[in-house]
This record gives structure tokens, C-alpha cells and sequence, in this order.
């Protein structure tokens, strides 16, 4: 991390908890540099995250407020200390499985309801922490630890989602796309309403090595490969697009 | 009124019965006597049968619900039913209205029989208003709260649409109880 | 420790609410300030009222997509800085433990309004029942310390709410208004002291928010937005936040401080009230509205010349030990009457020598009169 990030990282705090080659720890960085562009004010701003691997993104390594929740309750506690103090800028940052499984209700009642929260969902496609179990954004046919023969169910878009439930800004980038994630963090920390970012981010530890990714570089490389912008996807056939990753902002 | 008056009002859902029974017991408080009132809650309070009990005392109630009643008003034959045999025996009294509720043979208890439901289809034009004229004539023939207090307690629980109906049914209903009484 | 008087917001005098609405207002008076809640009989006059009396007030009301929701945004609130309640029934009681385990762990002051109903699962939901009394106690998994309170009237349901408001933030312990069907839907006089005390949480610029050395082990507590970089978290953690998951050694201190915090405080915190317990040989032990049963025929057979009691439990957690034990060392035996199968029952039997008959009822209905003065006389 550059030393001129120093600052926004609480003292005490060493090192990343992040396996080599997680994507989590480039997020990090990346949110960092938003609020560094935007000179956002530390002492104002709230990390709210749930549990998983994606919700120690904030905490305690922000040297903001930060609130480490349960598991899926991150947008619940978020609305009451944003509702009681809308002074403050409130950043929920947490997994896919947080926010979008065990947290799925509260995920689509937070978005409609359109309240002032700034949600990135770190998106690995499984269950990093606890051992590599299926989630609700796994692909069809990716080899978790509880679905060897390959996840028979299709996996949520998150951003449709989200955006059908009523949020204000939706977007979806990858790490591997970190020029534009950090402009659409800084959108929405401009944005008031409820604003989304889904961010696609490796996880080589649990979901590479079951699914022919084995090193950290190679699904480094692969979502280098997937991601694309929707005006890419436009001459691709059903075939060619079903093995991509749209991203963009989808709703500003 | 010496020591603890229980009044039981009853009927069945939508004939207004707990609000009777808060105004009454509201009328009490501001009287200043120790209150305790409790209903029939939840789809009773909809549609079945309805009851609604208000325990008057000079000192704080200790047991809060009805045990026996001194004073019963049946809205409805169904309640009558239930409860005519639940009222004290020498000094307890039963309001009714002939016209819907036909007492029970036997009974020594006083009963009192008004013409509730004519006097609110023909002088006030409205049925829903029987809940105030039965008030109207209990306090009359009773005493239980006094004029002033039913009458804060009206204005203050009753929304702006239907008080002066409620105050127009409370007087219908103590002329009721004066020409009873009288 | 800050505690200040306070202008009731009621004028002095007498009001008539019913045990929910006596609640809301108790709060309001105590200074609570946000309410998130999910609809549930027999509670839901409670989150009604909040919702008119908070916008009056300018606090904050929302109705959350759940009881999980609801427990949680409480949290968010209190750490915000408000003070904060919800209110519900068993099933949603049910619902909140883990929150409520949350709020032990992270010493997030908070007030949870149970009125209890006949369980278990949906049960009946419009009738009467105490049966969560112990899941108030040990609802969340592993161990720590809650306060709960039990209210036998309207007038307790505005006291004893606006009491644990206090408590909670006195103590930072999430506290519990045990109430059931009968009292929250009682309507009564109540009357309004023109003075309250208040309770505050003590604040001290860069102290540690989790942990204390000292006399009364409840450490101070910042809000977001303070400046103070706070780092909350419900791993367990040292006394910056910082998440201390494979220490031995932290996590027993934690343990054992969020524990002893409460039960070093008992003797403040518990409140118990004796009737005829001078010469009695027999004594009723009840709390709730069975308590005004209880106290109902005891009255009755004092008067026909029987030597029995009464001891109210107005705390049932941190149990009212020393309490009970004296009334054990005096009598020759104790009648337990309650809505559940003897949940406090079991508790008396650890602390007395004599016979402790538990006279239970779970059919929905409140224990009359004639059930407690029966069995009373057969013993």
C-alpha cells in the first residue's frame, strides 16, 4: 500500500489478514484511494461490515468508525446508526454471501427504502472464511466443498437485484479494473440514496483450486479475461456472452 | 360508591363495546379513582363475542380483573347468555334492551330494560351509537362516573367525525335512564 | 457515574394507558430516542404509540422487514449514540437472541419490551403465557449477563421501562421488560412523577471502550461520529476492539468481566417487595401479573387469620437470590404460581431448603384467584 494511504489505516494495525492472492486486500487499497480523491473526513465516515473474509476489509483496518456486525446483519445496524446520525457517511463493506444470502431480506428492503448507504459487496462466488461452500452467486457447474458434482442452481445478479428493489446507483466492476472502481466509488460517495457496487474480487484459496484455477494469477488472468463493459457484450453470440462478466455502472 | 365497583360491558365485535368500556373507565381516572380495564383482544374484539370489564376503587385494584359483576351491559342475547349468571346477587343490576336480548326466567338479579336500540335508530339515526346511550344510562342510574368527566373522556378519545353523535348519544341515553329511574 | 433529574414529559397527574402504551411513554420519558420494530401481537400498540409519540419528539421510528432487523438497527442507534429500544412477542423474541447476544458482548446499551404470550412456536398469540423467561436469560449461546425486569401493572410498565433504560446505560447491558398479554393490554391509572431520574452513559475522551480497570468495570462509551476511531466488534476483542479470536487470555477477561460487571452490582440493580412476610409459614413467590393473584388472595387470607406471604420478584434477572433465600430461611414452604411449566420455580429450588411447590398454568389464561387459593390451602 502507498505510504501516502497511511493515514486512513488505524494504528496498530500490521498487516492484512487476506490469503495470498485474495482479491480483498487490492479493494482495500482501491476504497482508500476513493476516499483520498474525494479527501473525504475519516472522523465522519462509518465502516459497517458483517462476517466473512470481506467484512475484515474495514474493520478494525480503517482508521474510521468501524462496526463489525453479525453475520448478515450489516445493512440493519447500518440503517439505525445512519437514521439516528445522518450526519455521518455510512459504508457498508461485506461479502457475497453477507449481504446477499443470510442478508438477502435486508439487502432488498435497505435498497428499498433508498436510505443514504453506500454498499460494496465484495463478491468471491463462495464461502472463503468457513471452508469454500456453494453461495448464492456461485456459477451453474462451479465446484464448491458441498456441491463436487458443480452447483446445480443459477447464481443471483446482484445488481439486478438490487436495482429491481429500488437502489439509486448500481454498478459492478472487478479488482482487476481498478481505474474504474475507484470512479464509481467516488460516484457513489457523491451519490445519496441507496448506491450498490458489486465488486468481483479472487478468491484462489477456496474457489480457484476446486475450478481448474490453481494459481493466484491464473483467475487473476481469467477475470481480466470475463470482464467486459456492456457495450463489448453487444456483437457477442449467446455463447461467447454467457462466459462473461458485464460490468459498468448500470444505474447513476 | 364504597370500595370496588365491577362493571362488565358486553356484546359482540363492531357494536363498540371497548371503546364504552375506555371511555368509562378514562372517566373514572379523571374522577380520580383507581382504574383497571381489560377487553376482549384480537379477532373477539373483531367479530364474536365482545366483552369489556372496568374495575372502579377508591384505592389501588389489587386484582385487576373482574371477579364478579356488580353492573352488566348486554348488547346481545349471545352475551346475555354468557354472562347473566356472573352478576352479584342482592346488589347487582343487568341493563338490556328488550329488543334484542330476551331475559332469562329464574334470575333474581334486577334487570333494567331500556330502549336502547329505538332511541339510536329513531333519534339518532344511528345503531352504532347504542355503546353511548347504554353509558349514558348507566351513569344516570348509577352514578358510577360523573357528567363532566364522561364527557372529557369522550372528547378526548372519540376523533372529531363522530363526537358530536357520542355527546348526542350520551344525553339520549340519560334521558333514557332518568325516565327509568323516574 | 452520570445520572441527572430530568422534567417528566408528561404534567403531574393521573393518566389512563393501557400496559403498552404506559411502556411507550416511559421511554419517551426516559430519553429513548429511536425505535425499530416489527409488527406482533400482543406488542404492536407499544411500536404504534412509539411511532406518533418519537415524531413528536423528534426521534426516529421505523418499522424494520423483521425482528432481526429491528434488534439489529437498535444496535446500529445505541451506537450511534441513542438511546434505543424495540418491542415484541415470543416468536420474535425468538428471533432477536443473537442481537441480544451482540449487545452483551459489545456492551451495547439497549431495552427489548417482551410481552410474553402463550407459546410455544405461534401458540396463541392473543393469549397470555410467561414462558420466556428463562430463554431471557440464556437465549443467545454462551455466557453473559442480562438484566430483566418484571412489571405487574400499568404503572410498572412505565416505571420499570423507563428503569431499564437506566439500567442499560448504566451498566451497558442489553436490559429486558419481561411483561406478558395481561399486563400490556391492562388499561389503569397511572401516575406521573413531575421529576425522573435519568441515566446517561459516561463518556471519557480516548479511554477504552471495552475494558476497565477499576471499581465498577463498565467502561466508558463513545459514539460514531465522536472522533474516537471506535472499533466495534462481536469477536472477541481487547479494550480497543481490536478482534483478539486465538488469545485464551483475552477472551476469558472479557467473559469474565461482562458477567461480573452485572452480578458485582446485584444488590443495585435486583428489587424485590415483601408482603406479610413477617410471621408467615407459608410464602407465595410471583412476579408479573401473577403477582397480583398472588398478592389478591394472600390479602384475602391474612384476613381470615393464615399465616401467609407474599415476596415480588420485580427483577427476575440477575436473579433475586438473597432475597428469595431469606424468604426460605423463614417459611416452611413456597408456592411458585406461573404461566409456564416453573421456569422460576427451578430457580427458587437452588436457593431455599424448604419445599417449593410450583403451581403452573399454560392454558392461555391468566391464573385466577380460586386456582392459588386452592392450592394454597391444600397445603
Amino acid at each position: 500500500m502507498a505510504r501516502a494511504l497511511a493515514k486512513y489505516i488505524r494504528p496498530g494495525v500490521k498487516d492484512t489478514p487476506f490469503c495470498p492472492g485474495c482479491g480483498h486486500g487490492i479493494l482495500m487499497g482501491l476504497i482508500l484511494r476513493a476516499i483520498d480523491d474525494l479527501k473525504m473526513d475519516m472522523k465522519r465516515m462509518l465502516f459497517v461490515s458483517g462476517i466473512g473474509c470481506a467484512a475484515w476489509i474495514p474493520s478494525p483496518h480503517y482508521n474510521g468508525d468501524t462496526l463489525h456486525t453479525l453475520h448478515g446483519r450489516a445493512l440493519a445496524f447500518a440503517t439505525g446508526a445512519k437514521l439516528f446520525n445522518p450526519d455521518l457517511c455510512v459504508m457498508v463493506v461485506s461479502g457475497d454471501g453477507d449481504l446477499s444470502s443470510i442478508g438477502g431480506n435486508h439487502l432488498i428492503h435497505a435498497a428499498r427504502r433508498n436510505i443514504d448507504l453506500k454498499v460494496i459487496c465484495a463478491n468471491n462466488m463462495i464461502y472463503g472464511m468457513t471452508g469454500g461452500q456453494v453461495a448464492s452467486t456461485t456459477p451453474r457447474g462451479s465446484k464448491t466443498s458441498t456441491t463436487g458434482e458443480g452447483n446445480p442452481y443459477h447464481p443471483f445478479d446482484l445488481c439486478k437485484l438490487v436495482e429491481g428493489a429500488g437502489a439509486t446507483y448500481v454498478a459492478r466492476f472487478s479488482v482487476t479494473q481498478p481505474v474504474s472502481l475507484i470512479q464509481s466509488i467516488k460516484k457513489m460517495l457523491l451519490h445519496k440514496g441507496f448506491s450498490f457496487i458489486e465488486v468481483l474480487s479472487p478468491c484462489p484459496t477456496q474457489f480457484g483450486r476446486r475450478n481448474r484455477l490453481d494459481r493466484p494469477d491464473e483467475m487473476v488472468k481469467d477475470l481480466i479475461r470475463r470482464c467486459i463493459l456492456e457495450e463489448e457484450a453487444e456483437g457477442l453470440t449467446e455463447e461467447q456472452r454467457a462466459e462473461k462478466i458485464i460490468t459498468g455502472e448500470f444505474l447513476s | 360508591m364504597i370500595g370496588i365497583m365491577q362493571v362488565r360491558l358486553s356484546g359482540f365485535g363492531g357494536q363498540g363495546v371497548v371503546l364504552a368500556g375506555l371511555l368509562l373507565g378514562q372517566a373514572g381516572v379523571f374522577d380520580g379513582k383507581y382504574i383497571s380495564g381489560s377487553n376482549s383482544y384480537g379477532a373477539q374484539a373483531r367479530g364474536s363475542g365482545c366483552k369489556s370489564e372496568v374495575v372502579f376503587s377508591d384505592s389501588p385494584v389489587d386484582f385487576p380483573h373482574l371477579t364478579t359483576a356488580d353492573i352488566l351491559i348486554a348488547m346481545s342475547q349471545g352475551a346475555y347468555d354468557i354472562y347473566c349468571t356472573d352478576v352479584r346477587e342482592e346488589s347487582g343490576l343487568i341493563l338490556y334492551d328488550q329488543a334484542v336480548v330476551t331475559p332469562r326466567e329464574g334470575l333474581t338479579v334486577k334487570h333494567i330494560d331500556l330502549p336502547v336500540t329505538e332511541v339510536s335508530v329513531r333519534r339518532l339515526k344511528s345503531k352504532q351509537a347504542a355503546n353511548i346511550v347504554y353509558l349514558g344510562a348507566l351513569i344516570e342510574s348509577t352514578r358510577i362516573v360523573t357528567t363532566g368527566s364522561i364527557r372529557k373522556a369522550i372528547t378526548m378519545h372519540v376523533g372529531e367525525r363522530f363526537r358530536s353523535l357520542n355527546l348526542k348519544a350520551l344525553r339520549a341515553g340519560m334521558d333514557l335512564g332518568r325516565k327509568v329511574h323516574g | 457515574m452520570p445520572s441527572r433529574w430530568a422534567k417528566s414529559p408528561f404534567p403531574k397527574g393521573r393518566y389512563y394507558f393501557s400496559g403498552n402504551e404506559a411502556a411507550a411513554e416511559g421511554a419517551i420519558a426516559a430519553g429513548c430516542r429511536f425505535y425499530s420494530g416489527y409488527p406482533i401481537t400482543p406488542s404492536s400498540e407499544l411500536m404504534e404509540r412509539m411511532a406518533v409519540r418519537l415524531r413528536k419528539v423528534g426521534g426516529i421510528f421505523i418499522q424494520m422487514e423483521d425482528e432481526i432487523a429491528s434488534i439489529c438497527a437498535v444496535l446500529g442507534a445505541s451506537w450511534a449514540g441513542a438511546k434505543a429500544m424495540t418491542a415484541t412477542s415470543g416468536p420474535g423474541f425468538s428471533l432477536m437472541q443473537e442481537g441480544i447476544g451482540y449487545a452483551a458482548f459489545t456492551e451495547t446499551p439497549c431495552v427489548i419490551v417482551d410481552v410474553q404470550r402463550a407459546g410455544p412456536c405461534t401458540g396463541q398469540a392473543t393469549k397470555v403465557g410467561s414462558g420466556d423467561i428463562l430463554q431471557a436469560r440464556y437465549g443467545s449461546h454462551g455466557d453473559y449477563q442480562v438484566i430483566a425486569l418484571s412489571p405487574w401493572s400499568s404503572q410498572e410498565m412505565y416505571d420499570l421501562t423507563l428503569r431499564a433504560f437506566n439500567l442499560s446505560e448504566q451498566y451497558r447491558v442489553p436490559v429486558m421488560v419481561m411483561a406478558d398479554e395481561a399486563v400490556g393490554h391492562l388499561r389503569e391509572t397511572i401516575e406521573v412523577a413531575p421529576r425522573i431520574e435519568v441515566w446517561d452513559r459516561k463518556k471519557e475522551k480516548g479511554a477504552a471502550p471495552f475494558d476497565i480497570e477499576g471499581q465498577d468495570s463498565v467502561p466508558p462509551m463513545p459514539s460514531f461520529g465522536e472522533g474516537e476511531r471506535l472499533s466495534v466488534t462481536g469477536s472477541t476483542h481487547d479494550g480497543y476492539g481490536f478482534r483478539k479470536t486465538d488469545d485464551p487470555e483475552i477472551q476469558a477477561r472479557l467473559v469474565g468481566r461482562i458477567n461480573r460487571k452485572i452480578l458485582d452490582h446485584k444488590r443495585s440493580i435486583i428489587e424485590t417487595e415483601s408482603h406479610f412476610m413477617e410471621e408467615a409459614e407459608i410464602a407465595v413467590i410471583a412476579y408479573g401479573f401473577t403477582a397480583r393473584t398472588g398478592l389478591f388472595v394472600v390479602n384475602r387470607l391474612r384476613k381470615e387469620g393464615k399465616n401467609v406471604g407474599m415476596l415480588r420478584l420485580k427483577t427476575l434477572w440477575p436473579f433475586p437470590d438473597e432475597a428469595v433465600a431469606e424468604a426460605g430461611r423463614k417459611v416452611k414452604k413456597i408456592m411458585v404460581p406461573e404461566m409456564n411449566l416453573g421456569q422460576v420455580a427451578g430457580e427458587v429450588k437452588k436457593y431455599v431448603p424448604c419445599d417449593v411447590i410450583s403451581l403452573s398454568q399454560t392454558n392461555g389464561e391468566v391464573i385466577g384467584p380460586e386456582k392459588i387459593l386452592e392450592t394454597l390451602k391444600k397445603i
